[in-house]
């Protein structure tokens, strides 16, 4: 359900913009006290005294200055990081709190009792609830197990080297066991990692008598379950502060790191199962992880201390990370990582130590985005030991390779391919915008969260994932399943992405997945099964060229190649002899509609999956197309073929006076925006009435609303000429002549049915309906000439001017514009109808225009960052309600750069704006044509309904991203198109049956009128005038708002909405001073006469209202 | 019919501030609810020689948009016969344009409450109206002569929207060559005067109080602006930049203001963001 929102009780944010014919102007001086508060809450024009602007300089300030000019793009980056950077920092106080608790539980930890050594299988001594943070499978283990005091309590990680931010502040503890506890050969089939449990579990056992600890959870490292954690938490208030997580580590140099290569085995295959002695890289990494950590942090501080924004740095990567998702969970880029990979920049001399954290941010990214690790692996050690491993064993071992100091470790042993992929991917991309001036760099850099949903175009999920096990045994990876000690999901996953990456090919530029959250328990609990984890979600991010293409081309028959591509599609693969003479193998998918097409990406993946990794489609739940059948997706390819003709034909039309000079399509329909494109129309004469003299079809009476046609517009741009006079009236009654020829023409030379009007010349062609409007390029500059008293040539813009203009030059060329938009983009259309769907569901598109909408959803495409442009119509739409939801309107302009080219433009606005913030439309959307006006905003929507659509589109988000990302929810992309009509005052409630967009609406009624159709070819032409334009809901609007429009607001889904929602204005019912001077309709109305409104909204509809409801209960007069 | 509204007690007319009288109407005889007209007798002097007389126009307020000029007609037809009725958006002088219009070519009317002036023959009809009883409302649409409204009267619209083209050919020809004409008349004019201005045969000018004619050509705003900045790049361009040593000072002095204020713009948005938490990156 989403929330309304009543007139009466705005948020003040916006309300003081200003107050326009449209507006409240009674309900801001209401919400006036209020506004005092926010007044702060707007950018004012900044004033400084002229002795202060001139005053000399200090050194002080005039580095401060140079600085800010020469290192940050302006002071404002500057500023901004150094505020980020405050707000994430942890406080003096936070830090006592955190020292202290530490304090207490080192002390809580050297008390630990020693008990008895004890057979490693016997948990006697473990008393109480406690339980062992362990899956031991195999179950049988041989050695012995003695709890003991730790050796000692270090603080390891991100807090001793100041690199921990807020929020999820987590403080490292490693507990050293003492060597009394371990064995020589403990490293081997698992009995460290189990050891290692049993001790984190009889330290929990001790702590558990501890006043001061709050609570006690296990987790494991990075999803790790070799690594068990004991996470604490302070008692009291402060528990939701931080936690400290307790490591158990081995003592340095416990065992020969050497004995760790990624090349050699340490769980006998005999011991898991029987077969031959595959290496364990993963295992062995794993318990080598455990000594180094205090070598690492030595290592850190030791080169934080040369550099001193070393922390500041870090701690901006990692927000940078974070806002990714890509800093948590099994295989991440953690905080750890980013520490040393700017430790690695400083060693190389890439970044040197008197960098700010901000080149040092910038050089990290510069790096992370050339440099493939999964290619070139580097390493931190400066002279390794001859056992180290070299680059190419670890190489062999591991998709992503990152040596550490000791040069035994590789950091990025869990990574897999396709995170590093996503890492370099986005820092590549945020490299691309840093520079970019129309975007707003910080917030699109650091700002900006980027969950899976919004960024991947498509998005899938693996449902059942113990399904994976069987996948396991059917691909052979049982020495895989044993290294990575039974975690199924995590043997699987690279087999997956690598299929996936291979079948979908050149169709994706990125396929990224969730990493999957360390799985949190309650030390009382057994830790829970591998399958127990939310589902593994793939994102897509795909390349437009490709991705909906139905035919995958393999290589020819003969080639060796093509025993592989058979093996990788299986049965699909077939022999295709193609146009070219060449016989080749290949694949095709079925796909007829662009919008199937777009689902090709799906079938791949539930083929492949299937094939090769038995996991069934009914465990695939894929989000590609869920919004797809609320704009019933039909493309409108064959207007523009007929507008083309047309075009053609006007141009070549000879015998007119003056030549044309241009056709121009000023219609969505024209750019592939239209929600609902029109389709040839065939009709069925009986039903209409019908007028003899002009050969056209009337609306009968009795009978359904016949179908509404919309007429197509196209402007007609006429020589400039001598012969054009120079007066306004005489201008009308010229092109009303060339209205006449042109169709007088058309029907003579291509029996095109006419209907010349003053204003414009209607064509019935094909089955659609054009509506030409003949132009003089003159005509606004004659419309604003006016000759003043002294005879004065006085130049003035006035309204019916710019609406000329708007109509004859704006118009076409935002359609010319974003029409080629579509082509670079293919889904642009489709997300424009998409959005505009929504406007008018939610009865906001009186407020948000058709073209004031195609822009903002111009905008995602030509300003994507910190995102990709959309390739999918449902990815598209959420970035649209999530732009629509959270751009700060009140503070910034939209800059929508149409012609992409030239950017040198976007300064000089900004500071106009600020200073003539109150005066400038509400939503102001500048592009390069048109930098001061917001001409397609201008009018609306006003500051209450940008409110609401604000919040509207808030709601819908919440509804809508749940359904993507959460498997259980049903996917109903409806729920958010359902507007709640509770909050308004009158509800007038139409007949279906003189509804004429009825099968568009939302939830498409089962009643099924006839409107004078017939189906068919859209037939030849000729034949008499069809009614059109003509739609008793929008003229019944139109009646309603002249009449009522300064007492209440009206609100209808234009498309096949049945109900008009009336809201009255705040100060409608308010007694009015009786004057006669003041707007003749408000005046006579000292107290509006409520019921006689009421009954006059049924008498103006009559057979169209159904019945009025008047829902008294929500208004007094 | 006044008279016998006065039997009844109650059947008061109800005049209110401002001397208007209160008239009710109603939309048909079924109907529950009432409008309320406000009527007064018309009393501009300036426009007393124009179409609106002054003793015989009555001045009505809050006339519904469903009430076509012939029906308000219709309506106060019962005061005395009509003559004219004028309906416009907002009451003041009506504003007659300079040449007719064919009423294809009129812009659309607005819908909506509207004001009337209607001009009675008599200036008795005038009292007759303002003394109607308000409990007797007037009724508009009834069954000899009914008003259509909603769907019936757009499917009217529309079949009126319908033009046919030798109509419209007629209305542009004849408006062409009107304009025709009188453009022929106002060149005549304007030649005829520049004839008079022109040196006759001994040198002589005739200087005359008139128009100045076509030989001072139209000027306009805009040239007027232009010879301006003309002048003042002239100016400009002999000027030396960066010449004197206080020149120099100045413009750096400029320099270091402009950042100093962008500055202080820089420093009022981030205290901005900050209120409104805008640095919290979680």
């Amino acid at each position: 359900m989403l929330f309304l929102f009543f007139l009466q009780m705005i948020p003040s944010d916006l309300s003081q913009a200003k107050e326009d014919g449209n507006g409240v102007p009674a309900n801001a001086k209401r919400s006036k006290p209020e506004d005092q508060g926010e007044q702060d809450a707007v950018l004012r024009p900044v004033k400084l005294s002229r002795t202060e602007l001139y005053k000399p300089p200090t050194v002080e300030e005039l580095n401060q200055l140079k600085e800010a000019e020469s290192l940050f793009h302006c002071s404002l980056l500057k500023m901004q990081m150094e505020e980020l950077l405050k707000e994430v920092a942890l406080s003096e106080r936070r830090k006592k709190q955190i020292d202290s608790f530490v304090k207490t539980v080192t002390e809580a930890l050297q008390s630990v009792p020693s008990f008895p050594k004890v057979e490693l299988g016997d948990l006697s001594w473990l008393a109480g609830s406690v339980k062992v943070p362990f899956i031991m499978m195999p179950a049988e283990n041989a050695g012995k197990f003695q709890m003991a005091p730790p050796a000692s309590v270090d603080l390891i990680g991100s807090y001793p080297l100041g690199t921990c931010i807020k929020p999820r502040i987590t403080v490292d503890l490693a507990v050293t066991i003492p060597a009394e506890v371990l064995q020589t050969k403990d490293d081997m089939n698992q009995r460290y990692p189990r050891k290692r449990a049993l001790y984190l579990a009889g330290l929990a056992q001790h702590l558990s008598s501890s006043a001061e600890i709050g609570s006690m959870r296990y987790s494991c490292l990075h999803g790790n379950r070799l690594r068990p954690l004991l996470l604490l938490t302070p008692s009291g208030k402060e528990s939701s502060n931080f936690t400290v997580r307790l490591h158990a580590c081995l003592p340095p140099g416990y065992f020969k790191p050497s004995r760790f290569h990624p090349q050699r085995n340490n769980i006998r295959t005999k011991w898991y199962t029987e077969s031959p002695e595959p290496p364990t890289p993963h295992y062995n990494s794993s318990v080598l992880g455990d000594m180094l950590p205090r070598a690492h942090l030595q290592f850190l501080s030791a080169v934080s201390s040369q550099c001193p924004a070393f922390a500041e740095g870090v701690a901006l990567i990692k927000v940078w990370l974070r806002q990714r998702e890509l800093d948590q969970g099994a295989g991440c880029f953690n905080g750890f990582l980013a520490s040393m990979t700017l430790a690695y920049l400083l060693s190389k001399h890439r970044v040197n130590n008197n960098m700010t954290a901000y080149q040092l941010l910038r050089n990290t990214l510069h790096f992370l985005a050339t440099t493939d690790l999964t290619e070139t692996a580097i390493t931190l050690a400066r002279k390794p030991d001859s056992t180290a491993p070299s680059l190419p064993e670890f190489q062999d071992a591991f998709q992503v390779v990152f040596v550490d100091p000791s040069g035994h470790l590789n950091l990025c042993a869990e990574m897999t391919e396709c995170t590093y992929k996503q890492v370099q991917h986005e820092a590549s991309l945020s490299m691309q915008f840093w520079d970019d001036a129309t975007v707003n760099g910080f917030h699109a850099l650091l700002m900006t969260p980027k969950p899976l949903e919004r960024t991947s175009d498509h998005i899938f999920q693996l449902l059942e994932l113990v399904k994976l096990q069987a996948s396991c045994k059917k691909l052979k990876l049982l020495s895989e399943l044993m290294d990575h000690s039974g975690n199924y999901v995590r043997t699987m996953l690279p087999y997956i992405l690598s299929l996936l990456q291979q079948g979908l090919g050149q169709r994706i530029l990125l396929l990224t997945h969730s990493l999957s959250p360390d799985p949190e328990w309650t030390v009382e609990a057994e830790p829970p099964k591998h399958k127990a984890q939310p589902p593994l979600s793939f994102g897509l991010i795909l390349r437009p060229d490709y991705a909906a293409s139905v035919l995958e081309r393999g290589p020819p028959a003969d080639s060796p190649k093509a025993a592989e591509f058979r093996k990788l599609w299986g049965p699909r693969s077939e022999l295709r002899r193609f146009q070219d003479g060449a016989i080749t193998e290949a694949v095709l998918w079925t796909g007829e509609s662009a919008c199937e097409k777009r689902l090709v990406p799906r079938q791949i993946v539930n083929h492949l999956l299937q094939l090769h990794a038995d996991i069934p489609e009914s465990c695939v739940r894929y989000v590609g197309a869920m919004m797809d059948d609320v704009i019933q997706m039909k493309e409108s390819l064959k207007v523009v073929q007929s507008y083309d003709d047309l075009s053609r034909k006007l141009w070549r039309l000879e015998g007119l006076p003056l030549s044309v000079t241009a056709v121009q399509g000023a219609h969505p329909a024209l750019r592939y925006t239209q929600v609902f494109p029109p389709k040839p129309l065939k009709l069925d004469y009986s039903f209409f009435g019908k007028e003899k003299s002009s050969r056209s079809l009337l609306p009968k009476e009795g009978k359904p609303c016949p179908v509404y046609i919309e007429p197509i517009t196209v402007v007609c741009h006429m020589e400039g000429s001598g012969k054009w006079p120079h007066d306004r009236v005489a201008i009308r009654h010229l092109k009303a002549a060339f209205h006449l020829s042109l169709g007088e023409l058309l029907t003579k030379e291509h029996s095109y049915t006419c209907r010349p009007c003053p204003t414009h010349l209607d064509v019935w062609k094909e089955g659609y309906a054009f509506r030409v409007h003949v132009a003089y390029h003159r005509e606004p500059q004659v419309l604003r000439e006016s000759v003043g008293p002294d005879g004065l040539l006085v130049v003035r813009d006035n309204e019916a001017a710019q609406a000329l203009e708007l109509a004859t030059v704006h118009r076409p060329l935002l359609t010319s514009t974003l029409h080629g938009l579509q082509q670079q983009h293919p889904c642009f259309g489709a997300v424009c109808r998409l959005a505009k769907r929504w406007l008018g569901a939610q009865l906001l598109s009186d407020d948000i225009r058709e073209d004031a909408a195609d822009l903002l959803v111009a905008s995602l495409f030509l300003h994507p960052a910190p995102f990709t442009a959309p390739s999918s119509p449902q990815v598209g739409f959420l970035r649209f309600l999530r732009l629509l939801s959270s751009f700060d309107w009140r503070n910034n302009p939209l800059v929508v750069n149409l012609n992409s080219n030239d950017s040198g433009w976007l300064a000089p606005p900004r500071n106009d704006f600020v200073a003539g913030r109150d005066s400038l439309p509400v939503m102001f959307i500048a592009t390069p044509s048109d930098k001061k006006l917001s001409l397609w905003t201008k009018r609306e929507p006003s500051v209450q309904m940008m409110q609401r659509a604000v919040m509207l589109a808030a709601e819908s988000l919440k509804v809508l991203e749940p359904q993507l990302k959460d498997g259980t929810q049903i996917q109903d992309v409806k729920v958010a198109m359902r507007p709640p009509l509770d909050a308004y005052d009158v509800l007038i409630h139409l007949l279906p049956k003189q509804v004429p967009l009825l099968k568009q609406a939302v939830d498409p009624p089962l009643v099924v009128f006839s409107r004078g159709t017939e189906a068919g070819k859209a037939g030849t032409p000729g034949g008499a005038m069809p009614v059109i334009d003509y739609n008793p809901v929008a003229l019944y609007l139109s009646e309603l708002r002249d009449s009522f429009g300064d007492l209440a607001l009206f609100f209808c889904d234009p498309y096949g909405g049945t109900v008009i929602a009336v809201l009255w204005k705040p100060k409608a019912f308010k007694p009015v001073p009786f004057k006669v001077s003041a707007d003749a309709g408000e005046q006579a109305h000292s107290v509006p006469n409520v019921e006689a409104i009421v009954e006059d909204f049924s008498v103006m509809g009559k057979d169209l209202v159904r019945s009025v409801e008047a829902r008294t209960e929500r208004w007094s007069v | 019919m006044a008279p016998s509204t006065k039997k009844h007690g109650a059947g008061n007319a109800c005049i209110i501030p401002g001397g208007f009288a209160v008239l009710s109407l109603k939309f048909s005889a079924e109907s529950d609810t009432q409008h309320k007209l406000y009527v007064k007798e018309h009393r501009v002097r300036v426009e007393a020689k124009t179409h609106r007389p002054l003793d015989k126009t009555l001045f009505v307020l809050n006339v519904p948009p469903y009430c076509s000029q012939a029906v308000v007609s219709q309506i106060f037809s019962r005061f005395g016969a009509v003559v004219s009725v004028e309906l416009s958006d907002r009451p003041g002088t009506a504003s007659v344009p300079e040449i007719k219009l064919s009423n294809i070519f009129k812009p659309a009317e607005k819908q909506g409450f509207k004001v009337a002036y209607i001009v009675f023959r008599k200036a008795k009809s005038i009292q007759l109206a303002k003394s109607h009883p308000h409990n007797f409302p007037l009724v508009i649409s009834t069954e000899k002569q009914p008003v259509t409204t909603g769907l019936q009267k757009w499917a009217e619209q529309y079949r009126k929207s319908i033009i046919l083209p030798e109509k419209l050919q007629e209305t542009v020809d004849a408006f062409m060559t009107d304009y025709d004409l009188r453009k022929e008349e106002k060149e005549k004019k304007q030649e005829e005067e520049a004839e008079e201005q022109k040196e006759d045969e001994e040198g002589w000018v005739k200087v005359t109080r008139g128009n100045k004619g076509t030989k001072a050509r139209p000027h306009s705003e805009a040239a007027n602006q232009k010879s301006l900045q003309k002048e003042i790049r002239k100016k400009k361009r002999k000027e030396l930049l960066n010449f004197y040593t206080w020149q120099h000072r100045n413009t750096q002095k400029e320099h270091i203001a402009d950042l100093r204020k962008k500055f202080e713009e820089d420093k009022q948005r981030i205290s901005l963001l900050r209120a409104q938490r805008k640095f919290r990156p979680y």
